[in-house]
C-alpha cells in the first residue's frame, strides 16, 4: 500500500501528527482547549562532538528539514 | 438374553458419562463469546481489557467488524470511527485519529491510537471551517510538504463532516 504523503517524505508519524492535530482543532470548544497542548513540542537536541555540544536545534523543525531531504532524496 | 439386558444397562449408563465433562466447564469457556478490549490514547485508557460483544473497525484494507475467535491480525486504521457493541448490546461510537488494532488469539484486542473522542465532542461548525482552509491550502502554491499534508487534514476532515451528519 503506497499512499501520497509518503511521495512528499512524510514519515507515519508525522502523518499521525497531522491527523491528531486536525482532529483536536475540530471538537468544541471546550474540549479543545484541554486537548490542545498535546501537539505541541518543546524538543531541542544538540550533536555533540569533540566533547563539545554542537548548535542546539528544535526537533520539530529539524524533522521539517529532513522532510523536505526525503522528497528530494526519493 | 444375559448379554442383551447388559447392553442395555451401558446405553443408559453412557449419557450420563457424557454429560460429566460438560458440567466441569471452566470460568473461561463460560464467556466464549466476548471480546476482551482495551483500546488505549497515550493519555488515556478509554477501555481497559472490558468484554465487549463486537468492535468494528475501519482498517486501511476495509471496513471490518471483529467478533470473539477472530483471526489474529494487526490491522493499519484510518482515521474514523470505531464502534464498539457492549456487552448490554447498547453501541457506542468513538472517532480515532488513526493507529493499530491488534486482533490476539486469545478473543482479547488492543486498539491504539493518537487521539479519540466520542462523536457528540465534535463542532461540525469547526470542521466546515478547517475544511475550506485546507482546500485553500491543497490547491495553493505552497511547498509540496505543506500541500501533502492539507491532503491529509482533507482525508480526516471530510471523514469527521460525513460521520457528523
Amino acid at each position: 500500500m503506497t499512499f501520497a504523503w509518503k511521495a512528499a517524505g512524510i514519515t507515519y508519524n508525522r502523518y499521525l501528527a497531522v491527523a491528531s492535530r486536525v482532529v483536536r482543532r475540530s471538537l468544541k470548544e471546550e474540549k479543545r482547549l484541554a486537548a490542545e497542548p498535546r501537539g505541541e513540542s518543546e524538543v531541542r537536541f544538540a550533536k555533540w562532538s569533540n566533547g563539545k555540544p554542537g548548535e542546539p536545534k528544535h526537533l520539530a523543525e529539524a524533522n521539517a528539514q529532513d522532510t523536505i531531504t526525503r522528497a528530494g532524496g526519493a | 438374553m444375559n448379554s442383551l439386558r447388559i447392553a442395555r444397562a451401558a446405553l443408559r449408563v453412557r449419557p450420563v458419562a457424557m454429560r460429566i465433562p460438560v458440567q466441569r466447564r471452566g470460568y473461561a469457556e463460560a464467556v466464549p463469546d466476548k471480546i476482551k478490549l482495551s483500546l488505549s490514547l497515550p493519555h488515556q485508557s478509554i477501555y481497559k481489557s472490558q468484554s465487549v460483544i463486537q468492535v468494528n473497525i475501519p482498517a486501511v484494507s476495509g471496513e471490518m467488524g471483529v467478533l470473539a475467535n477472530h483471526v489474529p491480525s494487526i490491522e493499519q486504521l484510518k482515521p474514523g470511527v470505531v464502534e464498539i457493541i457492549e456487552e448490554s448490546g447498547s453501541s457506542k461510537q468513538y472517532f480515532l485519529s488513526g493507529g493499530f488494532a491488534i486482533v490476539q488469539p486469545d478473543s482479547s484486542m488492543s486498539i491504539n491510537a493518537v487521539e479519540g473522542f466520542p462523536l457528540e465532542d465534535f463542532s461540525a461548525d469547526a470542521v466546515r471551517a478547517q475544511i475550506a482552509e485546507a482546500q485553500k491550502v491543497a490547491s495553493g502554491s505552497g511547498s509540496e510538504q505543506d500541500i501533502a499534508e492539507a491532503k491529509i487534514e482533507l482525508e480526516v476532515l471530510e471523514t469527521l463532516q460525513a460521520v457528523l451528519k
